[in-house]
């Protein structure tokens, strides 16, 4: 169909051209790489930067707790929790901390020493370990960053776990003993099992959920809003009638739906494809840029996976990608043809949007409780399953006969909107002046 | 193959207040210039749009070049200018036209060509400027029209459809167009357009249609609707301004049916059963001075003000243009 080709690839092409495509299309790629690469290029620059630390602590104990201290310190923290994920991705630079011993009738002398060193910014802070630290456990940090919590917080498990040490091998047990009884952690991992076994943490399975559902989310509204305003330009410049003496209005709306679809997938497409390379070879990249050393720490354990996806999820999630644009777009495109200008199409607009809003507000109770009621329906409802059911089957199994009956639902949807769409359509990109009633759109599907 | 170039028979078309076209047939003979004429609402562009199967009409058949209409090919053959110009804003004018050709089964390379010379036979690309390269959005009114009109003929169509082809034309432009009319006419193509300039219409078309409310009041040649409706006009010019003596002669009911005042000069329509000898006498009695008097055949323009009434035409529609 040598037509429906031309609207689709004027579509395309006229979209793909213009400016702002091209600029946030690439925006996406320098986004991944900057949140992949940097943050592992900062620590290593970091490292290398820290010839004079920014913690400086001070060993009055005359027990070695100092040393201790500095090396928990600066050990990464590990975890698998979102928030040690976050940490990890947006590492802060590894400290070198350089440890001061004196006495216990030096320490005023040392102390006023390095308050000056921190009012002219050579430290951020200091650690006092004394005699009292040893007996009772209190140690004081003084220091520009007083405040932060999670500094602190950081700070007292480093000396609890140094003391610990220091405790127990003066209770006899041996300094290999000791270290990993204060090494004990306890850590809950949260892993997914699914039909075919185990894949991916819990956590990547969330987080992975979330991303779809917003990025299904988002794609709808944005290419949806194209195709209003591309229906709602042709309609106000009169070229639909001109386009209309050459091809059926169905040839013209699908064309318009395609062609935009594909604008969509190739945006898509380039994002997906620029953050798995940046993933995959953000060693070879930081290595690259910044040295081995870097490469090691970018390359580093983050306790993150990306959870294990089936090629069975991957094409439900490209149908119901897919199929919830085509129900949409449809939907967009026949309130772009009733209505004659852009403030009455973000009136008229309003229903379709509200579909997409009460579907996103759902999306975080369908997360807490993938398995509940709620998800269930949520998932089943023709106009919510394309953004609920691709969420929540990357965080729970979902029974194949449940998605093919959500999938056979949105299909049905989409061929019904477009049915609805195309006969709005013929008769509206004709019809000037009012809008039209909700009776004489009723008309319109009715007579044409 | 048939001589008819459009064959409508019997089409309606209602809305839902109102029939925009009833129980129309039309006849248009192959390589004829076509005049659909009718005042604004009369269903000239309900007519077209249903030539064109944009819509579709609620009775009746239409048939072009032998074809129905619902044929997809047939549709390749014809080519329209809507009276509500529009292009895409945005695009070059080239790929607004390549489009449009494509549209109508053309292929790109052929497209280009053909883009080419049509650009530089309506001086919209010369040695220094190639409007072609242009947004639409930068092109001047009278450039956006003849854009359009090139995107209409691209295809070299069998059939011309124009709606109102002269509305909002310069001179220049307006002059433009009607060579490129009597051109597409020599080389065989039939052209159908509407208008409700008179003059136009009279100059170029070889037949007319009037239709008025939706309904057909007359058609044929231009000049048997001339002929059938000759006999009663009388062209009267004077020597100086009317006086109020003529007028009084003018504005006699049982002797004149209607008058057409240019102030010196008049197109008089007689009333029945009167005699333009008794005419003739009363505006001498005057003592008025004549330069002309002479029975004549009707213009477009009387005909139409006679047959659809003036009632029915709005201002601004009176013909002269």
């Amino acid at each position: 169909m040598g037509k429906l080709l031309a609207v689709i690839r004027r579509e395309y092409i006229e979209r793909v051209r213009n400016k702002w495509f091209v600029i946030v299309t690439v925006f996406g790629p320098v986004f991944f790489a900057v949140v992949m690469i940097l943050p592992a290029y900062l620590s290593v620059r970091g490292m290398r930067d820290a010839k004079v630390a920014d913690l400086r602590v001070v060993d009055a104990t005359g027990t070695g707790l100092g040393a201790r201290v500095a090396q928990r310190v600066a050990e990464p923290r590990r975890g698998a929790s979102a928030r040690a994920l976050v940490d990890t991705m947006l590492a802060a630079p590894v400290k070198l901390i350089r440890v001061d011993t004196v006495s216990t009738e030096g320490l005023a002398a040392a102390e006023s020493t390095l308050v000056l060193d921190v009012m002219a910014n050579r430290l951020s802070g200091y650690l006092i370990l004394d005699s009292a630290t040893v007996r009772s456990g209190n140690a004081r940090y003084a220091g520009r960053n007083a405040s932060s919590v999670g500094e602190n917080e950081q700070l007292e498990n480093s000396v609890r776990a140094a003391l610990l040490g220091l405790r127990l091998e003066t209770a006899g047990v041996t300094a290999t003993a000791a270290d990993s009884i204060t090494r004990l952690r306890v850590n809950v991992d949260a892993e997914r099992i699914t039909d075919t076994g185990k894949g991916g943490s819990g956590l990547g399975g969330a987080i992975f959920g979330f991303v779809i559902a917003f990025t299904l989310y988002i794609a709808i509204i944005l290419y949806g809003q194209q195709i209003l305003r591309g229906v709602l330009e042709e309609k106000t410049t009169r070229v639909a009638e001109v386009i209309l003496a050459s091809v059926k209005p169905d040839i013209l709306l699908a064309g318009k739906v395609i062609g935009v679809g594909a604008v969509g997938l190739t945006q898509f497409g380039i994002w997906i494809a620029s953050a798995v390379f940046f993933w995959s070879e953000r060693t070879r990249l930081i290595g690259a840029i910044a040295g081995p050393a870097a490469a090691a720490a970018g390359a580093a354990p983050t306790g993150f996976a990306f959870p294990t996806i089936e090629p069975f999820t991957i094409v439900a999630l490209l149908l119901f990608f897919l199929l919830g644009y085509t129900f949409y777009a449809a939907l967009f495109a026949a309130v772009g043809a009733m209505v004659g200008t852009q403030e009455e199409a973000s009136q008229a607009v309003q229903p379709v949007m509200m579909m997409l809003v009460f579907s996103i507000i759902f999306v975080q109770p369908v997360m807490t409780n993938p398995t509940g009621r709620l998800a269930e329906v949520m998932s089943l409802i023709p106009f919510s399953a394309p953004i609920i059911m691709p969420m929540r089957m990357t965080a729970t199994p979902v029974p194949m006969l449940t998605v093919a009956a959500s999938l056979a639902g949105v299909a049905l949807a989409a061929v019904a909107a477009i049915w609805f769409a195309a006969r709005i359509y013929r008769v509206g990109l004709l019809m000037y002046g009012k809008r039209p009633t909700l009776r004489e759109l009723l008309r319109w599907v009715r007579q044409s | 193959m048939t001589e008819l170039a459009i064959d409508i028979r019997g089409i309606s078309k209602r809305y839902a207040d109102h029939v925009a076209v009833r129980d129309l047939s039309l006849a248009v003979p192959r390589g004829a210039v076509y005049g659909l004429l009718g005042p604004n609402g009369a269903g000239k562009t309900t007519t077209i749009r249903m030539i064109l199967n944009i819509i579709g009409p609620d009775t009746g058949s239409i048939h072009l070049l032998g074809r129905p209409n619902t044929d997809g090919a047939v549709l390749d053959k014809l080519g329209y200018l809507p009276e509500e110009r529009g292009l895409y804003k945005k695009m070059t004018v080239r790929d607004v036209l390549r489009f449009l050709a494509e549209l109508k089964g053309v292929d790109r390379r052929t497209a280009d060509l053909r883009i080419n010379e049509w650009l530089e036979r309506l001086s919209l690309k010369s040695a220094e400027k190639d409007w072609g390269k242009s947004k639409v959005e930068e092109l001047s009114r009278g450039m956006q029209q003849k854009a359009q009109f090139i995107g209409t003929l691209l295809h070299d169509p069998e059939l011309v459809i124009l709606d109102e082809p002269f509305s909002g034309l310069d001179p220049i432009n307006a002059q433009a167009l009607k060579d490129t009319v009597v051109e597409l006419k020599r080389r065989g193509k039939t052209v159908i357009f509407s208008t409700h300039l008179m003059d136009n219409a009279e100059r170029l078309c070889d037949s007319v249609c009037i239709i008025a409310r939706g309904e057909k009041v007359l058609d044929g040649t231009v000049a048997s609707v001339k002929a059938e409706n000759a006999g009663r006009t009388v062209a009267l010019s004077l020597d100086g301004s009317a006086t109020p003596e003529v007028m009084a002669v003018l504005n006699d009911r049982t002797l004149v049916e209607r008058v057409d005042d240019q102030s010196r000069f008049f197109e008089v329509e007689l009333a029945a059963g009167a005699d333009s000898q008794t005419l003739l006498r009363r505006v001498l009695e005057t003592g008025a001075r004549i330069n002309r008097f002479e029975r004549v055949q009707p213009s477009l323009h009387q005909i139409f003000l006679q047959r659809v009434g003036a009632k029915g035409v709005e201002e601004g529609m009176s013909g002269h243009g």
